[in-house]
């Protein structure tokens, strides 16, 4: 059973993937970390830039 | 995946449990109602299950025993003696003993989750401290994790929004900069910055060959500068040494004219001489005569003549060193002129070598590849070195300035893009730190209004139509792990319960509290255990609240109730509370020789179908339990439709007065629905008139009296048929009105017939006929 933490990392994450802010591979990539209070700062830049990157692509 | 259903409890010298005592679970009814009076171990059933899911027995603590191990056991029994076996339904179980001072369960993965509570608990999690409370809920809203990681994220932009300052300030000290330098380049252009990604594209090396050629220039020309000098030096050095020769030959002439006109080879002949006497010390004879006339003494005299001519032999010697410096100096003075006639093409070599910028001043004539000419022409251009010189300096400090200019435009660029970058990706980060907190909030929000809505729900189950049911749980956001619990009172919200419930209300709220979190972890897996909490609950609210426990009792693995409230007994043998889920036990009194006994509850319906059942069924007893269930039946009856009975001091009704009293248009009307379920398990509904039966339950009705209540000598002259007909029509009677597992039908709230728990039974009609 999802703990309180995974479930709440789980639907951030997807909100983020829905809002366009980072990719479905970098959430899942990032998910348990998350839940596990283990992101440090340069974690979250990379993808948000990644997502971004992409977007920018025509 | 749910848990195995229960089997089976085996309970050893556990407090109370001083002889092993098995408490069997029926198969299919996840409720246990236990029942005893008081002291009859109704709480050693708790403490066993509590001390086989969590090694403790909470109905010994807060009484002021300190640590409460020791008293676990039975009276002259030890721990070791104390075992909890549990045994499901899968044929799976779990034992848990006691190994030194721990309660072991074995398997350990087996071990079942318990919730226990009990009447002395019921308060705690409403009466708690904020901070309490908070800790009771934690496991529910404990998302650390995640705060944790959002915290990294909120450092992030803590540090990017601080590089993006500085990156600010760069491009702002850059474009001074560069300002700086396009006002000291007399402000070409229009556009400070056009002007300098122009200048900045320029090759600061593109001066580096005229400086280097301009340094070999500067080289060649100082090579030339002391030739002059040194050709005067050389030139009387020549002078003085070809003078110095003249004169020692003269020297030389005078001495060989003041000796012998021979003297040269007079003296070749001595040394020759010499030469011989050294070799040959002690002569006999002269070795050039052969005479040995003056023999003696001939060294002595070769070595004194000798002597003589020893300033001829300086003279000489001086007249050829002489000669030989005036010589080697006209030679030094050749290779001088020679040097400077190679240095003079260097020069030219130089000069001609690049292609100078017009700033630059070159002599006007070449340089002279005579070393005579040399000095007129060094004076004549003399300035030049310092020229140059200075058009050295000025593309040092070109080249200087463009790549200080490039490193401007770089840093500016660079930053501007940096810069640009942090514009784009802060509030990127932003909106996911807004999300993150948002979705935080949203979920412990979610997750306290959940658990809030349902002590609300359950509550509302108890306490119907009283609007207290607004319960809210909130974080205090000025406390870390701080939650309030609020309610809804007399129009005022978020009001503390504990300040206007009454105390009956408050326990009704700690118990749906209780229930609500036990049902957010997991409850197909949990066995609940609520021990004796209904005590707590006043008389008016209690029908309710067993309604409620059942209902909610099967979201459960299992839940156990112990309870000393007669009247659940008394209704649960008569049937009026649906027991489908429900198993019903008995606990007799206690000894200290048995300890815990269980007495099995028969409901009268089956007591009577027992009686009947009999090989030579007893007429007596069949009417009178008949009788009894009759006046069951027919109360409920005349209750539901308002039938009109004689008014009597006490309300005490005979059958005399209920039978009657369903007059004859209620009693054609009456019929009733049963679902009844195949041999495929298809379900569907047959009607049965109830009409049929009262009428013959009317004509029959005497043989209550003459065999079940009296002694009567009529009784002998009716048959014993008759009597065990009455038996048979009132469990017709029954079994068609009401559902031993579902209840009588008391629910109205279809508008069109009266219904039991799910509506196995709907009775017809809704009301009396007119």
């Amino acid at each position: 059973m999802d703990t309180p933490s995974q479930a709440l990392a789980a639907k951030i994450t997807e909100r983020l993937v829905r809002e366009g802010l980072i990719t479905a591979e970098a959430a899942n990539r990032l998910q348990p970390r998350f839940a596990d209070g283990k992101l440090r700062p340069e974690d979250w830049r990379l993808p948000i830039e990644l997502a971004k990157k992409k977007d920018a692509k025509p | 995946m749910s848990a195995a259903g229960l089997k089976k409890l085996t309970i050893e010298h556990l407090r109370g449990s001083v002889a092993p005592f098995a408490l069997p679970l029926e198969k299919g009814k996840k409720l246990t109602v236990v029942y005893g009076e008081n002291a009859s171990g109704k709480s050693t059933i708790c403490d066993a299950f509590e001390f086989l899911g969590k090694g403790r027995v909470g109905s010994l603590e807060n009484r002021g025993l300190g640590k409460t191990n020791k008293y676990w056991h039975s009276v002259g029994k030890n721990p070791a003696d104390v075992a909890v076996t549990l045994e499901n339904l899968d044929g799976s179980s779990c034992r848990a003993i006691i190994l030194k001072s721990d309660v072991v369960a074995n398997p350990a993965a087996s071990r079942p989750r318990v919730e226990v509570l009990r009447r002395s608990q019921i308060l705690a999690l409403v009466e708690a401290k904020p901070g309490e409370r908070y800790a009771a809920i934690n496991r529910f809203i404990d998302v650390s994790g995640v705060e944790t990681s959002e915290a990294a994220l909120r450092q992030l932009i803590r540090d990017l929004t601080g590089n993006s300052e500085v990156a600010l300030a760069r491009v702002r000290e850059n474009l001074d900069a560069i300002l700086q330098f396009w006002e000291a380049a007399g402000k070409p252009g229009s556009d400070p910055l056009s002007w300098a990604d122009t200048e900045s594209t320029r090759d600061p090396n593109s001066s580096d060959a005229e400086v280097a050629a301009l340094a070999t220039l500067q080289a060649a020309y100082s090579r030339l500068g002391d030739y002059p000098a040194r050709l005067k030096s050389a030139k009387a050095a020549v002078q003085t040494a070809k003078a110095a020769a003249v004169e020692a030959q003269q020297k030389a002439q005078e001495c060989v004219q003041t000796i012998a006109a021979d003297a040269g080879e007079i003296m070749g002949v001595l040394e020759s001489a010499r030469a011989y006497l050294y070799k040959h010390p002690a002569p006999t004879v002269c070795p050039l005569c052969e005479s040995a006339e003056k023999v003696q003494g001939l060294n002595q005299r070769i070595t004194e003549r000798l002597a003589s001519f020893s300033s001829l032999q300086t003279a000489q010697a001086q007249t050829k060193t002489a000669g030989a410096g005036a010589e080697r100096l006209e030679q030094q003075l050749e290779a001088l002129r020679a040097s400077a006639k190679n240095h003079a093409e260097g020069f030219e070599m130089a000069r001609a070598g690049f292609a100078w910028s017009a700033d630059i001043t070159m002599p006007a004539a070449p340089a002279p590849l005579d070393i005579e000419a040399l000095e007129t022409w060094l004076a004549g251009v003399a300035h030049l070195p310092a020229e140059w010189k200075k058009a050295e300096m000025v593309r040092q400090d070109k080249k200087q300035f463009v790549e200080t200019l490039k490193r401007a435009c770089t840093t500016y660029t660079e930053n501007v893009q940096a810069q640009k970058e942090l514009d784009t990706l802060l509030p990127k980060l932003n909106c996911a730190l807004e999300i993150v907190a948002e979705e935080r909030r949203l979920f412990s929000d979610n997750i306290l209004a959940k658990i809030a809505g349902e002590v609300g729900r359950i509550y509302e189950l108890v306490h119907p139509g009283e609007g207290l049911n607004k319960i809210s749980l909130e974080l205090d956001p000025n406390k870390r792990a701080s939650l309030e619990i609020g309610a809804s009172f007399c129009g005022e919200t978020g009001a503390p319960p504990q300040a206007y419930f009454s105390d009956s209300h408050l326990d009704t709220l700690g118990l749906c509290v209780f229930l609500a979190l036990a049902a957010m972890d997991g409850p197909e897996n949990t066995i609940l255990v609520l021990d004796d909490v209904l005590a707590s609950v006043d008389e008016p609210h209690v029908e309710r609240l067993i309604e409620m426990l059942y209902a909610e009792a099967i979201e459960f693995r299992h839940c156990l109730i112990t309870t000393h409230y007669r009247p659940w007994k008394q209704e649960l043998r008569w049937g009026w509370l649906k027991n489908g889920q429900c198993q019903f036990i008995e606990l007799s009194k206690w000894t200290s020789q048995q300890g815990m006994t269980l007495v099995r509850s028969i409901p009268e319906l089956e007591r009577l179908r027992t009686l009947l059942n009999e090989t030579a069924p007893d007429p007596q007893l069949v009417c009178a339990k008949a009788g009894v269930i009759l006046e069951a039946a027919l109360d409920f009856l005349t209750q539901l439709y308002e039938c009109s009975v004689p008014r009597r001091p006490g309300g005490l009704y005979t059958l005399g007065d209920l039978l009657p009293s369903i007059d004859k248009k209620l009693r054609n009307a009456l019929q009733v629905e049963v679902l009844v379920t195949d041999a495929a398990g298809a379900s569907s509904y047959q009607t049965r008139s109830l009409t049929p039966i009262l009428e013959e339950l009317i004509r029959v009705a005497q043989a209550r009296n003459v065999f079940g209540c009296h002694f009567n000598a009529l009784s002998f002259e009716l048959l014993e048929s008759d009597a065990l007909g009455f038996g048979q029509k009132v469990l017709e009677l029954i079994e068609t009105l009401a559902d031993p597992d579902a209840g009588w039908p008391r629910n109205s709230k279809s508008g069109k017939y009266w219904a039991n728990s799910g509506e196995t039974r709907r009775l017809h009609p809704l009301q009396q006929p007119t």
